[in-house]
């Protein structure tokens, strides 16, 4: 007697180390054949507690420590911070040192742009754009690099102002730099838009409407390629975004081709705002003194980060130290949309998607607790919780 | 004297170390060719060598859940069948050491067997990446096959027979890239989707699926079913070029023509994004096979005709 076996789940796992991941992740694909039949995504596996710690340091402490939250965006951290801090002391910061902050920001989203670009495509298994976007990614990590003397964490920042200031060779050296990218720009336009087998990969793939973009809560050029109309640099302008605009980038079709469009369209709008910025750059100080202990009270600030609407809420206790610190990434926010997306894809696209919310891993990870509804819920202390991770990992 | 023939041109030319060697040197000069396409700098000209020395040294791991003995034994038949298979191609444009009537086939056959041998391997083993792989693997292998085979039996229709070495002497005064461009580039294509290179490496395409059939082979396993990969790229060079390149009479002219053609291959690597399994197979039956039967179908009415 044969029975008839129940048919069973084949599922696909995908991480925490996968080649396709560049960070630790895990997903499981439930598959029918090569169709994907639903998606489960479990984060947490580099939660490094950045908030508990930021109540542990004092204010410019924090400052460097949240640089690092993310290792792309790192300066877009640092700004909402700043400026969230600021907004507290009631510190009015130089327009020059603001400008600079949205210039470094501004090249930051190219470099943060190319990198995806390239990341994308090697995923789509198209590893020629790929090193070649990596290869003029270089441009603009050398000019960060003569800015501040760093190439990732470029720590533009101060509680009060910049650090470094914009000299006529460094304005040249990145004017000569936004020529070449823009020409190269242009190239990759037309490989993203016109090349049949990558197009074949991208058109139609991940498709979102910009109701249920909406509705998932995604957020940056995610949201922008499905056509929704939300960009902090306009909606809300920060730093110096009153006086050198951006204009908002975005598609229709929502689909991964026009996120890459969306991407490439916003390297373009960066490269213009560059050199606006470099044209008119306001004279004077670029940075103010800070008082120690900020004065009492809570805040939020909200920036556009590379990959989208960056949130930080800020609780002051009136010392040296702050009382909460919030963070929510703008790629926690998108995750949503990938488990939303995936079925009905073929496996084969499952790369894609996962990368075309640009994520990032580290961002996203929080720590979650699940108790009993018996059990009392308890206050862990930064010593509690680097004890738990030791175990952890143990 | 007679003896030892056969197992000189089985172990040292123009099978065995002939091949073994002429194989890791073609894959070094792709590896370059598409690396200084991708600008980037590309492996110094021993790697190939290096990794398959690392690969023999290492421990091969047989997972549980396997077939031991045919876990052992699928590499040993893909390099046995990939090195059998250069004693009946004109390899460094000498003629064959083996020929009979018909060895076309057992040629195209024994080419065949590497790829079946991977896709077994992979189908013998309990992992998921390496299951799915297999089934590409063979999904892959029913979709190039027939169209790969037209494109090589349009030379032997015209030429009168189905034999390799007369083939390619009927080749020598007929440069049939010329006079059949459509069974070139279906031949030439379906060599990349042999070799499972890019832009058809579905099968193994690391983002989805780490490194597909092969995932759970380690160690010696791993570089047999490299080298063979390796053997069966000189092969196939030397049948297309001996085939539509005029024919191959000399060391020299197997070295440019058989260079010519992996240059061709190499910019065709670095040009497209990876094709889902799916697009694979339409590619393939839509496109391919129409395209190399309607050379056929000229061809025969061009014979039937007297032309």
């Amino acid at each position: 007697m044969i029975q008839n076996p129940k048919p069973q789940k084949f599922i696909v796992p995908i991480g925490p180390q996968h080649p396709a991941l560049k960070e630790p992740g895990h997903f499981e694909f439930t598959v029918d054949g090569e169709i994907v039949t639903s998606v489960a995504i479990r984060l947490g596996y580099v939660h490094r507690g950045i908030e508990k710690a930021a109540e542990e340091r004092n204010y410019v402490q924090d400052l460097y420590l949240l640089e690092r939250v993310c290792g792309i965006c790192s300066h877009i951290h640092a700004t909402a911070y700043a400026l969230g801090v600021e907004k507290l002391a009631g510190i009015t910061v130089p327009p020059r040192a603001q400008a600079i902050r949205e210039l470094v920001a501004e090249l930051e989203r190219v470099h943060s742009h190319l990198l995806w670009l390239g990341v994308a495509a090697h995923e789509a298994g198209f590893d020629t754009l790929f090193m070649y976007s990596w290869r003029d990614r270089e441009t603009v990590m050398d000019i960060l690099e003569r800015l501040s003397g760093n190439r990732v964490n470029y720590s533009a920042n101060v509680l009060g102002g910049v650090k470094f200031n914009v000299d006529a060779a460094q304005a040249d050296a990145i004017r000569r730099g936004m020529d070449f990218l823009e020409e190269r720009t242009h190239h990759y336009y037309n490989i993203v838009t016109a090349e049949e087998t990558f197009l074949r990969r991208t058109r139609g793939v991940g498709t979102m409407s910009a109701d249920q973009a909406e509705a998932l809560g995604t957020l940056g050029p995610t949201a922008r390629a499905s056509g929704v109309q939300r960009d902090l640099r306009i909606d809300s302008p920060y730093a110096a975004y009153t006086e050198f605009p951006v204009q908002i980038v975005t598609a229709s079709a929502g689909d991964l081709e026009a996120r890459f469009v969306v991407h490439v369209n916003e390297l373009f709008e960066s490269y213009r705002v560059i050199r606006v910025i470099l044209d008119n750059f306001p004279p004077g100080e670029i940075e103010v003194r800070m008082p120690r202990r900020i004065p009492e009270g809570e805040t939020i600030s909200r920036v556009e980060a590379p990959r989208g609407e960056l949130f930080y809420f800020i609780k002051s206790n009136g010392t040296d130290q702050p009382e909460r610190i919030k963070i929510r990434t703008p790629s926690l926010s998108n995750w949503a949309s990938v488990s939303a997306t995936a079925p009905g894809h073929k496996l084969a696209d499952m790369p894609m998607i996962l990368v075309g919310i640009d994520p990032c891993f580290s961002c996203s990870d929080r720590s979650v607790s699940i108790l009993p509804h018996d059990r009392q819920s308890k206050l862990w202390t930064w010593e509690d919780l680097r004890q738990y991770g030791i175990e952890y990992y143990r | 004297m007679n003896e030892l023939f056969p197992l000189l041109s089985f172990l040292v030319f123009p099978g065995g170390i002939f091949v073994l060697a002429s194989g890791l040197v073609y894959e070094w000069t792709d590896r370059k060719l598409v690396a200084r396409m991708q600008n980037r700098i590309g492996p110094r000209w021993f790697q190939p060598l290096a990794d398959v020395v690392k690969l023999l040294a290492k421990e091969e791991v047989v997972p549980a859940g396997v077939n031991r003995s045919m876990f052992l034994a699928f590499p040993v038949v893909a390099l046995a069948a990939a090195l059998t298979a250069a004693l009946y191609v004109p390899m460094a444009g000498f003629s064959p050491s083996f020929s009979f009537r018909g060895d076309l086939i057992v040629t195209v056959y024994l080419l065949s067997l590497l790829t079946l041998c991977i896709g077994l391997a992979g189908a013998n083993t309990a992992d998921r990446f390496s299951i799915i792989g297999a089934t590409r693997t063979l999904t892959q292998l029913f979709s190039y096959e027939a169209p790969f085979l037209l494109a090589l039996l349009g030379p032997a229709i015209v030429a009168g027979t189905w034999q390799i070495s007369e083939i390619a002497g009927y080749a020598h005064n007929h440069w049939l890239i010329l006079t059949q461009p459509i069974g070139f580039v279906v031949a030439i294509i379906g060599l990349m989707g042999k070799l499972e290179l890019p832009p058809f490496d579905a099968p193994e395409a690391e983002t989805e699926i780490v490194s597909g059939a092969l995932t759970e082979y380690s160690g010696r396993g791993l570089a047999l079913f490299r080298i063979g990969k390796d053997a069966e790229l000189v092969i196939g060079l030397t049948l297309v070029a001996a085939f539509y390149l005029g024919g191959l009479s000399n060391p020299l002219e197997f070295l440019l023509k058989t260079g010519g053609l992996l240059l061709v291959v190499a910019g065709l690597q670095s040009l497209f994004a990876r094709l889902r399994i799916d697009q694979v197979v339409g590619l393939w039956w839509r496109v391919g096979a129409l395209l190399a039967l309607l050379q056929l179908l000229v061809l025969v009415v061009l014979q039937g005709m007297g032309i």
